[in-house]
């Protein structure tokens, strides 16, 4: 195809015509672009924080990980106190506290 | 208040509980399933590394001291009766509260050998490294020594 072929421009132009803008449609285009632009700039750290946390994939993420982080280590002081426990037990069995 | 500010802290804190929450849960749950009966002597199994037969042998001298021991914690409790009655609304140490405490020293004195004697009887039967291991631990939290 030859870029320069006026013609032929002209008959694949008319072959697609472009629909009618909607009025005012610049303004609005420049109006979102300055409302994106505003909102950008007033977000501060703890807002895109908040942001972070309603995210129901990061807020399910999150959970799920303290929950089993607490279920894990509280399984790990169970045992040690439960051992714990059983020392004591044994030690009070063969030394009453009227001996020492 | 912020917005923000207010969702960030209301999801620390929910987050707070739910850690505490299983923590605290897991922790009880698993400190009751652990747990021994009276009497078990799977504590010590399990800490010396101890074989079947190993372990028979500590039952067996475990259930021999432990008749001693309780002979021995009657005959100290009389004698603590015998001294608290000696010194029944006396305001000094008279001279038959005085034989009654040393008499009441003698008891724990004897009956504390009886305890060590039986320490050592069940670490001779460990192996030397936990035999030494154990006799420091009881040592320790018996007698209150450094365990050095």
């Amino acid at each position: 195809m030859n870029p320069d072929d006026t013609k032929f421009r002209e008959v694949l132009r008319a072959a697609r015509p472009s629909p009618s803008l909607p009025p005012h449609f610049k303004e609005n285009v420049w109006r979102r672009i300055e409302d994106a632009e505003a909102s950008v700039k007033s977000d501060t750290w703890l807002d895109a924080l908040a942001a972070l946390v309603l995210r129901p994939r990061f807020a399910l993420v999150a959970a799920t990980m303290l929950v089993m982080t607490g279920v894990l280590l509280g399984a790990r002081e169970g045992n040690r106190m439960a051992q714990k426990d059983a020392k004591a037990q044994y030690i009070t069995a063969v030394a009453p506290v009227t001996m020492r | 208040m912020n917005r923000s500010l207010v969702i960030v802290l209301g999801a620390l804190a929910l987050g707070a509980v739910l850690f505490i929450g299983s923590f605290a849960a897991s922790q009880r749950i698993c400190r009751m399933c652990v747990a021994q009966p009276t009497g078990s002597l799977d504590w010590l199994q399990n800490e010396y590394h101890l074989n079947n037969e190993q372990m028979g042998r500590i039952q067996n001298l475990h259930q021999a001291y432990l008749t001693q021991c309780a002979a021995m914690c009657q005959t100290i409790d009389g004698k603590k009766q015998e001294v608290e009655a000696a010194l029944n609304n006396s305001t000094n140490v008279n001279p038959v509260a005085a034989q009654k405490i040393e008499d009441l020293a003698a008891c724990r004195a004897h009956c504390q050998s009886q305890m060590l004697q039986y320490f050592i009887s069940v670490s001779q039967i460990m192996s030397p490294d936990q035999g030494h291991r154990y006799l420091a631990e009881m040592e320790k939290n018996t007698l209150g020594f450094s365990g050095k």
